[in-house]
């Protein structure tokens, strides 16, 4: 007994730090929300008259847009996840592994294979035309901003959904079977109770993602009907210089995020599943295959022919003219350095953030830790930026060596959401499972960590940390406050070419920032995976 | 943070902070994209300024002119920009209520400025006016007015630019609104199924035209030249549009915060020299503002001579045109 005592004394201290660590960091992102505003409303000076803003319309729109989005995300989502989850086919985990990186595929990258695939001088209408069919050009308006955002998130819903179809006991499996249940009863009775548990968090990132979408609709939404509040905060800002007006868009915004995601939080969807899917042998007739193989080729040709026409368009004789330019090569870097920096620190604040919270009981206390985090989805880039921006100038800092700072911080803080919703639930079993045994080896938290935890952890740490990666990556809210001549990153680059009519450089530039993204999305997952159990 | 990842960070924000070495005096300005490209005004003009003044000059393109003034607006006194070159006189009314400028010094009196636009504070640098361009061979029957655009089939598709960020598209509001007056929300609905896009800049609407996205693209009479001279194509013109055509007046003027003034003024003197003009026309692809020797190249030439001319006055401009956007907004959303 007393030695039970003893080592439980010596390990609370441990407990107790990373509790005040947690909540340090808290305190720390809402102070940095709170200056963010304040640096804005501080600078906003009222006089200068600006185009106003219907924003009942814009809320409207925004609205309309991000809930078809959803709707539509969901549909495509759960039959992707279906028929995946029936059917067996060479290259099914490529497929699967090329659905979970819909999450971290820049969208500027998605919106412009999108044009170069369904544009009115695109693959499909070269094909079509000819054959006297010609489909104008849908791309630009709602319909595209739709299409780009359903790639998208419908890939990512259909993997978080796979995953929990896939994780179906296989009792009630062999059970249903053996009753011999039609393939509708077999969805209702077995697949539709565990898939619609997830349904709700799902919902609330897509539409939360879909209302705070910025690059997509900058690019395909064909001007004032469709823009979202983050591109009429974008456009007060660096149109009108109406400060003002971008602080009551973006408190609009949040508030409206903010009543979405709140109650949606303890749904978030775990991004844990982004390895390889088993499932169970339970053949489909044969009407139910050929919906398969339908379902998923669709799904395949939605989603990869606009990546593909960025590939094939990207890395054609063009590439090199654009990477054997000086201003690639140090955007490139910057991108990586900025990339590593923003992932390593994202990782750095998510750890000490689901930790605090596994090592609390109480709700409320896990809730108070773990909500900041959540600002973020909520906050847009472009106000994150702007009060960024506001902050060193009112400080008097060099604008050229904050930057990058502010870049990595900012790009952190916007994967924070999906980084906690990736480590929390994991280190959360772990901390079940392993507290007792901890205790009564006296394990301190550094041990703790260095044997219990980073082992156990090692592929969710690769996965949050290719996410901070690729979302710094694909980023063009933050830098589009931050970009000038000395100080681009790829996507920045990409859009600039864009504008000066050097479409070759941007089409390679698109194409190597995909390729990077995919790849650091797929290798760094098992590179830590690899060296975490490297040290068991 | 462990300490080794703390020191990497150090290390690469070290690495990505490296100050610019400063050689005295850098002139800085502040453009829009085309102007400060390789093949714009800029390293002409950069190198026949340099050649004289003992200094460097640093053209910085931001996306649109309106994007470079109100960069310089976010930035404050820590603006390194000493010039702002590129807005017109339909937005210097406005820029001048910022407060940001200083008056300029340099004698304008002898340039041929249409409609004898002066200003204290802004010195004109070259004109244009504004024309829907397309493309020949797909669209052999261009709409020769706004009615007729109007009137044409839906598919038929314009790409226009934000006229919160770009000068084009702000003067194509004043356009229909000098053309039409009152009925201008009435054309701006008509417009609206014709609208491709309104992109952020005259250049991203101008690709959408050369890709074949967009029929016509928001532009001036003068860019067919661009394509005869620089590509020996011409397959691209300019409507022809029966109610006129709107004229823009480029200017260029002095940051109050730059503690540069006196080589800001030499620019701009040279800036209005024939040596300097003599570069506009096939960079820019508009009008000098002053008689150039050799006078303009034989394609200027071939182009419309824009009859009648269409311009409002500035004051009006600046207390109307928010309205007059909003308006346009209203119309087509």
């Amino acid at each position: 007994m007393a030695a039970h005592n003893s080592t439980s004394a010596r390990t609370w201290p441990s407990g107790t730090i990373r509790k005040a660590a947690g909540a340090l960091v808290a305190m720390l992102i809402v102070g940095l929300t709170l200056t963010i505003f304040w640096n804005i409303q501080h600078t906003a000076v009222t006089g200068s008259p600006s185009v106003p803003v219907d924003m009942a319309h814009l809320v409207r729109m925004t609205a309309l847009q991000a809930g078809l989005t959803t709707i539509l995300s969901l549909i495509v989502g759960i039959a992707l996840a279906w028929a995946l989850n029936r059917l067996r086919f060479p290259g099914r985990a490529f497929v699967i592994g090329l659905f979970a990186a819909a999450i971290v595929t820049p969208g500027v990258v998605v919106a412009l294979g999108l044009l170069q695939v369904w544009g009115r001088a695109g693959w499909i209408n070269a094909l079509l035309v000819p054959l006297g069919f010609d489909l104008g050009s849908s791309i630009f308006g709602l319909q595209g901003i739709l299409a780009a955002h359903v790639i998208l998130d419908g890939t990512f819903a259909a993997r978080i959904l796979l995953a929990r179809l896939d994780a179906i006991p296989k009792i009630p499996l062999k059970t249903g079977q053996s009753l011999n249940l039609s393939p509708w009863q077999r969805f209702k009775v077995l697949d539709w109770p565990i898939m619609s548990s997830a349904l709700p968090g799902l919902s609330a990132i897509i539409f939360l993602l879909a209302f705070t979408s910025f690059p997509i609709v900058l690019l395909l939404g064909g001007g004032p009907a469709n823009q979202t509040m983050e591109v009429a905060i974008y456009s007060a800002v660096r149109l009108n210089f109406d400060l003002n007006g971008a602080v009551q868009l973006a408190l609009v915004q949040l508030v409206i995020c903010a009543a979405i995601i709140l109650p949606a939080i303890s749904f978030a969807p775990s991004l844990t599943s982004a390895g390889n899917s088993g499932g169970h042998e339970w053949s489909s007739g044969r009407w139910m295959k050929s919906c398969q193989i339908i379902i998923i080729a669709l799904g395949l040709f939605g989603f990869a022919l606009p990546l593909i026409a960025v590939l094939v368009n990207g890395l054609g004789p063009g590439l090199m003219a654009a990477i054997t330019r000086a201003s690639f090569w140090s955007a490139a870097l910057t991108s990586l350095i900025v990339g590593i920096a923003s992932a390593s620190l994202a990782l750095g604040l998510t750890i000490v953030l689901c930790m605090a919270r596994s090592e609390s009981a109480n709700r409320l206390t896990r809730t108070l830790i773990s909500l900041p985090a959540y600002a973020y989805l909520v906050v847009p880039a472009v106000v994150m930026s702007l009060g960024f921006f506001l902050a060193i100038r009112n400080t008097g800092l060099p604008m050229h060596a904050a930057a990058p700072v502010v870049l990595i911080i900012a790009n952190a803080l916007l994967t924070l959401p999906f980084a906690l919703s990736t480590l929390g639930p994991t280190l959360d079993t772990i901390q079940r499972r392993y507290r007792r045994l901890g205790r009564s080896l006296g394990l301190s938290g550094l041990a703790r960590w260095r044997l219990v935890e980073w082992p156990l952890l090692g592929r969710e740490i690769g996965l949050v940390f290719a996410l901070g990666f690729c979302f710094s990556l694909g980023d063009l809210g933050v830098i589009s406050m931050f970009g000038t001549e000395d100080f681009a990153t790829l996507p920045w680059l990409m859009v600039r070419a864009m504008g000066a009519y050097r479409t070759n450089d941007a089409a390679s530039i698109a194409a190597l920032l995909l390729l990077i993204s995919l790849i650091a999305f797929w290798a760094l997952p098992a590179l830590f995976g690899k060296l975490s159990n490297a040290q068991d | 943070m462990s300490s080794p990842i703390r020191l990497a960070l150090a290390a690469f924000i070290g690495l990505l902070a490296l100050p610019a070495f400063a050689q005295s005096p850098t002139l800085t300005i502040y453009t829009y994209d085309d102007f400060a490209a390789e093949w714009g005004p800029a390293p002409g003009l950069k190198s026949g300024f340099e050649a004289t003044c003992g200094c460097t000059v640093n053209f910085v393109g931001v996306d649109s002119s309106i994007g470079a003034l109100r960069r310089a607006q976010l930035e404050g006194d820590s603006t390194k920009a000493d010039i702002i070159l590129g807005l017109d006189t339909s937005i210097a009314e406005e820029a001048r209520q910022t407060g940001l400028f200083a008056d300029h010094g340099v004698d304008t009196s002898a340039l041929n400025v249409p409609g004898d636009w002066q200003a204290a504070d802004f010195v004109p640098f070259d004109y244009a006016y504004f024309a829907f361009v397309y493309n020949k061979e797909t669209l052999p029957n261009p709409p020769t007015s706004f009615e007729e655009l109007i009137a044409a089939d839906a598919d038929l598709k314009i790409a226009l630019q934000d006229p919160r960020s770009s000068t084009p598209c702000l003067g194509l509001v004043l356009w229909i609104k000098a053309a039409y007056g009152d009925r201008a929300a009435e054309i701006w609905e008509g417009l609206a199924p014709h609208i491709l896009t309104v992109a952020k800049s005259w250049s991203d609407a101008y690709a959408l035209l050369l890709s074949g996205e967009a029929d016509m693209a928001l532009s001036y009479t003068t860019s067919p030249a661009y394509h005869m001279i620089a590509e020996e194509d011409d397959r691209y013109l300019a409507a022809p549009f029966s109610e006129g055509y709107y004229l823009q007046v480029e200017v260029a003027g002095i940051l109050k915060s730059s503690e540069n003034q006196d080589l800001a003024r030499d620019f701009l003197a040279y800036l209005i020299t024939p040596e300097a003009q003599g570069i506009i026309p096939t960079t820019n692809w508009v009008y000098p503002i002053a008689d150039l020797p050799d006078g303009l190249p034989a394609a200027f030439d071939t182009l419309i001579k824009p009859e009648p001319v269409l311009l409002l006055d500035d004051k009006l401009v600046d207390e109307k045109s928010n309205e007059w956007i909003a308006e346009m907004f209203e119309a087509i959303q």
